[in-house]
């Protein structure tokens, strides 16, 4: 056995990535709490969560797509295409929550269809494919809508979701609104696909090793259709998500985000190469990202440095887990 | 036609090809000008291309505007190359990054094709830079309108669109020189933060910012979408009376914010007239008209004028407040 066999689940999980990226994550927040008192109330969980649901909801989709081996860039694009299409429909034709969401969504699916027919069809690596199809979508959608915003949506859609809404001592409010009611969705319906159903299983296998996968007899092209299918369902959801706290619909502002998603994915353990990762390191990742960016704003860290902050972070926390990884490769074949 | 008469029409054409005579330019092949923006496609250029096709229709030159798909400037130089190569009479650009076009702009120098350019007052390798606006006095303008909604007192932040945007940056340095000069009781409370052009990155500085200042009275926006971010979580927590938002806006945008008193004022300059400046300016460059303070813009007035720093500004400044916006959304701004 390649573990230390017979240790409690505890200790595994302390030595595994999400272990580790806990620990960082716990350290982060405990510093920022010491150092403001703004940092660990409930008004700034509701605010983060609030403000990264667009960036969560999108890294749930692109964690499926690399599990699966694949990757994707054209989400971003995918998004904007679903939002401009869902919401100037509903405001053409008074549409309510349904079938705004239905088209969204649908929009989504259909760009990840088509994501997956070129990637299985042309066998050519998935980054180039959805590199192309990120400027094909994008281009598209500035060709027909010209770039204008849309400014004026429809008023049920303004006024969003506010469930549970209570008042702090400065007359603040706060509440369960759509974004974190997507994000909380969004990120209980990965897991379930992940771990509690045959595809989730299948997924798995499909991106550590192909060709076993499909000797095994699992559809591959079935598999490469549904992977890009979900990602394009979760850029549904996030767009509109986005497009309701932004209070407006930009065709041109989404793209160029592709990256804060990945590097919360694979901050959060999933592998490039394919078959690893966890629903779990995502979410750690993504808390991760956000209370550092948030933490050094509130801490009052010079705009000038936060960059470089974020990225000396995601630079530890990734080299820890490749040193681990060494050492403990070092070990086996010693 | 008989042989003296096409003897003569070749005469001419050849006399108009050699001197070059402008009020031929029309009848000859017109003289060609092709604006390079910073993206193609978006509501700000859009309102610039009307106003290059406009000057184009007043002035008799074959004016158009091209622009990256997304904000690269590595695409830029490589349209301006394509420019170059076609040999068009006069470039126009609102550069992204004046560092990398400086040395393709020098190529078109030389090749004898005059530059005009747009929000670029540190571009080298330029003939004339336009303006719309003094880049000092906008961003102290904007400053007094805060002042005002604060006491003169309290702290204030600063957006930006990025820490490198040229006029933002320079914007944002003329409106903290000037609190520090007349506004003692004023105080800016962290660093300009950058993200005021995507909406949501604002929104979360905002929270962000009012969580770790909660003494906060004012925020100032330079980049058209750092007041509504700013505006959307001022307002989302109830803060529309404690704290001011001023900053440059589009009105058809910021409506909302304007009209519920969120954003107390907004400023910015006429895109369309800036697009139709720059045609303006071109022209008289072709017709070898001597610019020098005061000279008449074609249908925009009186220019201050630097010769030797290569700067024409004319005073353009747009307000944006409860007043004013419907006129201008009518506009189509």
């Amino acid at each position: 056995m390649r573990e230390r066999f017979g240790t409690s689940a505890l200790a595994r999980f302390a030595g595994s990535h999400e272990g580790r990226l806990l620990a960082v994550t716990l350290a982060v927040v405990a510093g920022l709490s010491v150092a403001t008192t703004g940092f660990l109330t409930v008004q700034n969980l509701f605010d983060l969560l609030t403000s990264y649901a667009f960036l969560g909801i999108l890294a749930a989709g692109l964690l499926v797509v690399l599990v699966a081996g694949g990757i994707d860039i054209s989400f971003t694009a995918t998004a904007s295409v679903a939002q401009y299409l869902a919401l100037s429909l509903a405001n053409a034709y008074g549409l309510g929550w349904t079938t705004t969401f239905a088209l969204a969504v649908a929009a989504g699916v259909a760009c990840g269809l088509v994501n997956a027919w070129l990637v299985d069809t042309l066998r050519v690596s998935s980054i180039i494919v959805t590199i192309a199809t990120l400027n094909i979508f994008y281009g598209l959608l500035v060709f027909v809508t010209g770039g204008q915003y849309i400014y004026a949506l429809p008023d049920w859609f303004s006024a969003g979701i506010f469930w549970f809404e209570t008042v702090d001592a400065e007359g603040v409010s706060y509440g369960l609104n759509l974004q974190i009611l997507l994000l909380v969705a969004a990120f209980a319906l990965t897991w379930l696909l992940l771990n509690r159903t045959t595809i989730g299983r299948q997924i798995y296998a499909l991106g550590g090793n192909r060709d076993a996968a499909r000797r095994l007899g699992f559809s591959t092209r079935r598999l490469t259709f549904f992977v890009y299918g979900y990602m394009g369902l979760m850029a549904g959801l996030a767009s509109l998500a986005q497009a309701q706290l932004a209070q407006s619909v930009a065709p041109t502002v989404l793209v160029g985000r592709e990256l804060d998603v990945l590097a919360a994915v694979v901050l959060g353990g999933a592998s490039l190469t394919g078959g690893v990762g966890s629903v779990l390191g995502t979410v750690l990742g993504l808390v991760l990202l956000a209370a550092i960016q948030s933490g050094l704003v509130i801490v009052g860290v010079s705009s000038y440095w936060s960059q470089l902050c974020v990225g000396l972070v995601i630079l530890l926390s990734v080299s820890s887990t490749a040193l681990t990884l060494r050492r403990r490769a070092g070990r086996v074949s010693a | 036609m008989n042989r003296r008469e096409l003897i003569a029409g070749l005469g001419a054409g050849v006399a108009a090809g050699v001197f070059g005579l402008p009020r031929f330019a029309g009848a000859q092949a017109a003289k060609e000008m092709v604006t390079v923006v910073k993206i193609a496609g978006i509501p700000w250029f859009n309102a610039v291309e009307k106003g290059i096709k406009k000057g184009g229709g007043d002035f008799g030159v074959n004016a158009s505007m091209v622009g990256p798909a997304n904000v690269d400037p590595a695409q830029q130089v490589k349209l301006l190359e394509d420019l170059i190569a076609k040999k068009v009479s006069v470039i126009g650009l609102v550069p992204l990054d004046v560092k990398v076009c400086e040395p393709v702009l020098k190529r078109a120098q030389a090749a004898g094709i005059p530059v005009i350019t747009h929000e670029g007052p540190e571009q080298e390798g330029r003939t004339w830079n336009v303006e719309l606006i003094d880049s000092v006095k906008f961003g102290e303008v904007q400053m007094q309108r805060l002042a005002r909604d604060m006491n003169e007192e309290g702290e204030y932040v600063a957006y930006v669109g990025t820490l490198t945007t040229p006029l933002h940056n320079k914007w944002a340095d003329a409106a903290i020189a000037y609190q520090k000069q007349h506004y003692p009781k004023m105080k800016l409370a962290a660093d300009r933060f950058p993200g005021a052009d995507e909406i949501d990155t604002s929104y979360r500085t905002t929270l962000d910012v009012i969580k770790a200042h909660p003494n906060l009275k004012g925020i100032l926006g330079f980049g058209s979408n750092g007041p509504i971010g700013a505006g959307n979580a001022v307002r989302e927590k109830r803060l529309a009376r404690k704290i001011a938002v001023v900053g440059t806006v589009l009105p058809s945008q910021a409506k909302p914010l304007i009209m519920d008193g969120t954003i107390r004022e907004g400023f910015l300059w006429n895109p369309t007239e800036a697009g139709y400046a720059m045609v303006a300016v071109a022209k008289l460059v072709l017709d070898g008209k001597e610019i020098k303070d005061g000279v008449d813009i074609p249908g925009l007035g009186r220019a201050a004028v630097d010769v030797g720093g290569r700067q024409i500004k004319v005073d353009k400044i747009m307000q944006i407040n409860k007043d004013t916006v419907d006129g201008l959304i009518s506009q189509g701004l």
